[in-house]
């Protein structure tokens, strides 16, 4: 290896491992070190990693490179490699996961500053981070693999930080066993790839993909449905949303890190990376296109009657990520990608915005008990702003621009879509207004203790605050529409990994047959719909109007399914776990215990009562061995003599 | 060469050592003489030529045999350091125990360097006679006593039948060489002697007694029991080392002709051994007689490597042996400690132990998973090493028949471990001195490092 390869290595490796080292300091010296280092040991190896990104990938930038560290697992044929690829989806990914992980961690500093487990929060996020960015750099699928559990594991730990609320423990297991459940399918989409191509390796996968796969044959729809449950269950795609929202259980910067900004946008990276596998099989793609867009209406409608700050938030999430899928479903991967960036920092914003109101209310996180909070948290209500006019699509902010791209590629695809794809939009527009004016508007309706305790929240936290509302109001530069711009930077950048893919499907890249015309009426059709329900929003809840009422008051019967977000999460429980629970009590009652066992104490039993009947011939005394040796010698002399002749 | 004329002019000179009153120094010296030799011994790595040249044909160092004698000095030198209680006991005689113990290992190099039966021998019976000695070393006991006689009886018994063979062998081929003999059985494949035949399987009748392979292992146990602990670890390590070594020498260098022959022998016996090793391993109260059943069962797993004779072979019995001697040495250490601190070495005696000393419980537990073959250990690489080798000869049965055995061996494995952690214990505590806490601290590292990154020394050869 020459020298600038070998730097290149060491480099990149260094990535994930900065954060891997404050792990294990932060691991091992949980409780031995004060809250002031293990906070700045963990901030300062989310940032290192950070600056360490942005020299490697600016140093790099456009290229597609290979850094090959051992060979990991040989089997056979078989051999995986632990290797790391730089290119720049991957460029991309790093940035915004070191980027905005930096600002989380710099705010967490201030919000968890209070909790007995400081150090080990740090650890877990610390760790969080060294997965995904393993994830994100791995560059065959083995090596995502283990990020992609990583990142699980992390999750779980985090969700269930408080672990002295049992409610929390509960949300821990649930996010788990959903993601276990996505975990299987990716698992076997894996073996079905190694099946298939004898690697894992994205750089000889891919290439012959074409060659291997034929369109829409039966293995290419099974292959590419299998990772597409991984990635259902990792980015909270119907059927396997559920869980995302009792996630916030977790400590509000997990929320913003895990379960907005990085880890759930794992399945679109997945996707998009193995977008040439998708496209080789379009019924695969026309079902996530379906999938993304039920997620999407179904999160909103469930997110409109919300009463927590942070469940408005995560449907809200679960509703953006379908959209993203609704995009790569319509092969609009880049504009997925670019969704994913805006998404990222807007979403971690209202998160985050949302903790320092959380902060600030002593823990409270019910809207009908907030109102009027604008006076007092002026800061965090101008960020919440930026950031709700982002995430609602209207222009100039992030969310327009990424939010147009995929509505005019999904109007191509079908009008249908597009139309729903509108709703989506109208309610998302809705219920982040509705927040909004709960939140910020009209009279304060808590306790007067908390009143008193009001207080905007220190510069620790509102300085990542205001550098997210920047990156909300001009994230859109990324990628300019055509009628605005020659150069779309996002999908430029991200061109040469969709190569492979156009080589399959060329019209599925082309900028389209749209006219001028057609671009401007759709923009403006998707930003009067979101003015209208901001227009609708302030005429219900403007001025803190029409309170929700407190639970259990007579509401009318739409309105109540909608609160119980449909039922759903009964619906698993009668038709999914209880049956499950029952079948494995029968298991456990019947099988395990007559007849396994049985089997099993049978065979421990012989194995002891052999045991004893052997010892009874160890007497200790040497003549009898040295009969017993004899004997031995006997027998084995015949049988060799009977075999030899 | 070099090595073993060195060691037997260390093992005079730490004799000579035993008239000073400095007892401490003799640890000293037998130590330096034990890495002195390790050091001449990697000098001749990659230089055959050196030992041929004065041995007149009756050894050579090749890689194989240096890399051997690698595993038997390292074996030493881990385990000396836990012999201190003979620096404080009044009535012990470290001088002879040490010089006595580098007069073995002399043998024991032997044992893996040898060209000619007669070397083979000579290294074998330098190693027993020594080893009777130090069984009885301990005078007062009777146990120990009785433990060497036992010892002494039957391995006498074992070596003339051994020495019966060899005799058979040079009947059949002129020549005590072990080429002239590969030479005869390649010329006259199609008409062997008789004698070949008789003297191969009367030869290997003593082999694998001293191998302490059923249905020859009558005396393991009561030996193992009856010796002073640190003699036990010293046999059940060095002795299986050194043995499976000449075994896999001899058999691969004269014997490939006959493979069929004798492959029966050992497939028979290896299969015997591990269940009546494990089986008998189960039913044990007292963890120093358990581990005598399990040093039996892994002379099982090592005679399968030397049995499906493929070219994985040597690589699994070295790595086999290097594993399975570290986490012996742990396991002898702990058990030390905790004999002499609560007079018993029954499972019994470590109760609770992980409450008062719970570094000793890891290195313990440790020990005991690589012994089961747990993955992340040494001992798992060694297993998956020799099932491989098993495998690509096609050895399908003998695999099957070693994985359930050594899911038995999970079992009593596992009972150290639960005693440890899962029990209440009268609050003794078991300290560790300086010596002991390096030993277990360096077989504990290298343990797991050898189980993540076997390459380490897997890829010597």
């Amino acid at each position: 290896m020459n020298a600038e390869a070998s730097e290149l290595a060491l480099e990149l490796a260094l990535i994930p491992l900065i954060p891997l080292i404050g792990f294990i300091i932060n691991g091992l010296g949980f409780g031995k070190l004060n809250k002031t280092v293990a906070g700045w040991l963990g901030t300062l190896a989310a940032l290192g990693s950070f600056a360490n990104t942005l020299h490697v990938v600016l140093e790099h930038w456009g290229q597609s490179l290979t850094v090959d560290y051992f060979s990991w697992i040989s089997v056979g044929s078989l051999d995986i490699h632990f290797s790391f690829l730089l290119d720049p989806l991957s460029s991309i990914m790093l940035l915004v996961i070191t980027g905005v992980g930096s600002l989380i961690h710099i705010y967490s500093m201030s919000y968890m500053h209070h909790d007995e487990g400081f150090g080990k929060f740090f650890a877990f996020l610390n760790l969080f981070l060294f997965s995904m960015l393993l994830l994100v750099m791995g560059s065959n699928y083995v090596v995502m693999f283990i990020g992609w559990e990583g990142v699980g594991l992390c999750s779980f730990l985090l969700i269930g930080f408080w672990n002295k609320v049992p409610a929390y423990n509960a949300a821990a297991r649930k996010a788990f066993v959903m993601n276990r459940i996505g975990d299987l399918g990716f698992l076997l989409g894996i073996f079905i790839l190694i099946a298939l191509f004898g690697s894992v390796e994205f750089g000889v996968i891919f290439p012959q993909a074409a060659a291997v796969l034929t369109p829409n044959s039966g293995v290419a729809i099974a292959l590419t449905m299998l990772l597409f449950v991984g990635a259902m269950g990792k980015s909270a795609q119907l059927p396997l949303y559920t869980w995302l929202p009792d996630a916030m259980a977790g400590p509000t910067p997990v929320s913003a890190l895990i379960h907005a900004a990085t880890m759930v946008t794992a399945g679109i990276y997945m996707v998009v990376r193995s977008n040439v596998l998708y496209v080789l099989a379009p019924t695969t793609l026309e079902f996530v296109a379906w999938i993304g867009l039920a997620t999407a209406l179904i999160g909103a409608a469930i997110g409109l009657f919300q009463n927590d700050i942070k469940k408005v938030l995560a449907y809200s999430t679960v509703s953006q990520l379908g959209l993203m899928f609704l995009a790569l479903g319509v092969g609009a991967f880049s504009s997925g990608m670019f969704h994913v960036v805006t998404h990222a920092f807007f979403k971690a914003l209202l998160f985050l915005g949302a903790g320092s109101v959380i902060h600030a209310m002593s823990d409270e996180q019910d809207i009908r008990k907030m109102g009027g909070l604008k006076g007092k948290l002026p800061v965090t209500f101008a960020v919440f702003l930026i950031a709700t006019i982002a995430i609602s699509g209207i222009p100039p902010f992030a969310g327009f621009f990424s939010k147009d791209e995929i509505l005019s590629h999904v109007y191509e695809h079908s009008k249908l879509m597009w139309g729903l794809g509108l709703l989506v939009s109208f309610m998302t527009s809705f219920y982040m207004f509705r927040l909004v004016f709960l939140t910020f508007f009209g009279g304060f309706r808590g306790t007067d203790h908390q009143k008193h305790h009001l207080h905007e929240s220190p510069w620790l936290m509102l300085g990542p605050l205001v550098v997210l509302a920047g990156l909300s109001i001009a994230g859109g530069l990324l990628g300019l529409p055509p009628v605005l711009s020659h150069n779309n930077w996002m999908a430029d950048t991200l061109a040469p990994i969709f190569e492979q893919a156009k080589a399959v499907n060329a019209s599925l890249f082309g900028h389209g047959s749209m006219t001028h015309e057609t671009e401007w009426m759709l923009m403006a059709v998707s930003t009067v719909v979101a003015l209208v329900a901001f227009a609708v929003a302030a005429f219900t809840f403007g001025g803190g109007k029409n309170v929700p009422a407190a639970d259990g008051s007579p509401i009318n019967p739409v309105q109540k399914l909608v609160y119980n977000k449909f039922y759903i999460d009964e619906l698993y429980g009668a038709v999914i776990v209880t049956p499950i629970k029952a079948f494995g009590e029968y298991l456990y009652a019947v099988i395990e215990y007559l007849i396994i066992d049985l089997v099993v104490n049978i065979v421990g039993w012989s194995a002891t009562m052999g045991g004893k009947a052997l010892r009874r011939l160890q007497t200790g005394i040497v003549s009898f061995y040295v009969l017993l040796m004899v004997l031995s010698v006997v027998a084995l002399a015949l049988i060799g003599f009977t075999i030899k002749s | 060469m070099l090595a073993i004329s060195a060691l037997s002019v260390f093992g005079i000179i730490v004799l000579f050592l035993g008239f000073s009153n400095n007892k401490s120094a003799l640890m000293l010296a037998a130590m330096l003489s034990l890495l002195a030799t390790f050091g001449l011994a990697l000098y001749e790595w990659q230089h055959p030529e050196i030992t041929p040249a004065v041995a007149a044909g009756m050894m050579s160092f090749d890689n194989l045999s240096i890399l051997f004698t690698a595993v038997l000095l390292v074996t030493g030198i881990l385990l000396l350091p836990l012999s201190e209680r003979f620096l404080v006991d009044p009535k012990a005689q470290p001088a002879e125990y040490y010089a006595i113990l580098l007069f073995s290992m002399v043998g024991a190099i032997m044992m893996v360097t040898f060209d000619n039966l007669i070397m083979l021998f000579l290294g074998l019976e330098i190693l027993s006679i020594s080893l009777y000695v130090l069984t009885g070393s301990d005078k007062r006991n009777l146990l120990a006593n009785e433990a060497a006689l036992k010892y002494f009886l039957m391995g006498a018994f074992a070596t003339g039948v051994l020495l019966y063979g060899v005799a058979m062998l040079y009947g059949a081929a002129g020549s005590f060489s072990l080429s002239d003999i590969a030479l005869y059985v390649q010329d006259n494949h199609d008409n062997l002697s008789p004698m070949l035949y008789i003297g191969l399987f009367m030869m290997l009748v003593g082999m694998l007694f001293k191998l302490s392979v059923a249905p020859f292992h009558w005396w393991t146990a009561d030996v193992y029991t009856g010796a002073p602990n640190f003699f036990t670890a010293y046999m059940s390590t060095i002795v299986k080392t050194a043995g499976f070594a000449a075994l896999y020498k001899i058999l691969s260098v004269s014997f490939v002709g006959v493979y069929d022959y004798w492959f029966l022998m050992l497939a028979i016996c290896a299969v015997l051994t591990l269940c009546i090793g494990n089986l008998t391993a189960t039913a044990q109260q007292s963890f120093k007689r358990m581990m005598a059943y399990s040093g039996v069962s892994h002379a099982g797993y090592m005679l399968i490597a030397v049995a499906s004779f493929s070219d994985k072979t040597p690589e699994a019995i070295f790595f086999y042996s290097l594993a399975y001697s570290i986490a012996t040495i742990t396991a002898f250490a702990a058990l030390m400690r905790v004999a002499d601190t609560k007079g018993s070495a029954d499972f019994a005696a470590f109760y609770g132990l992980a409450k008062t000393n719970p570094f000793l419980s890891f290195a313990l537990t440790v020990s005991m998973l690589s012994l089961a073959g747990i993955p992340l250990t040494a001992g798992f690489m060694g297993k998956l090493f020799v099932f491989m080798s098993a495998l690509e000869q096609g050895h399908v049965a003998l695999v099957v028949a070693a994985v359930l055995m050594s899911a038995v061996g999970v079992y009593y494995y596992l009972r150290v471990v639960i005693a440890m952690y899962m029990r209440e214990g009268n609050g003794v505590a078991v300290t560790l001195s300086p010596r002991f806490r390096v030993v277990l601290i360096a077989t504990t590292v290298l343990t797991i490092l050898l189980g993540v990154v076997p390459s380490l020394v897997a890829g010597a050869l």
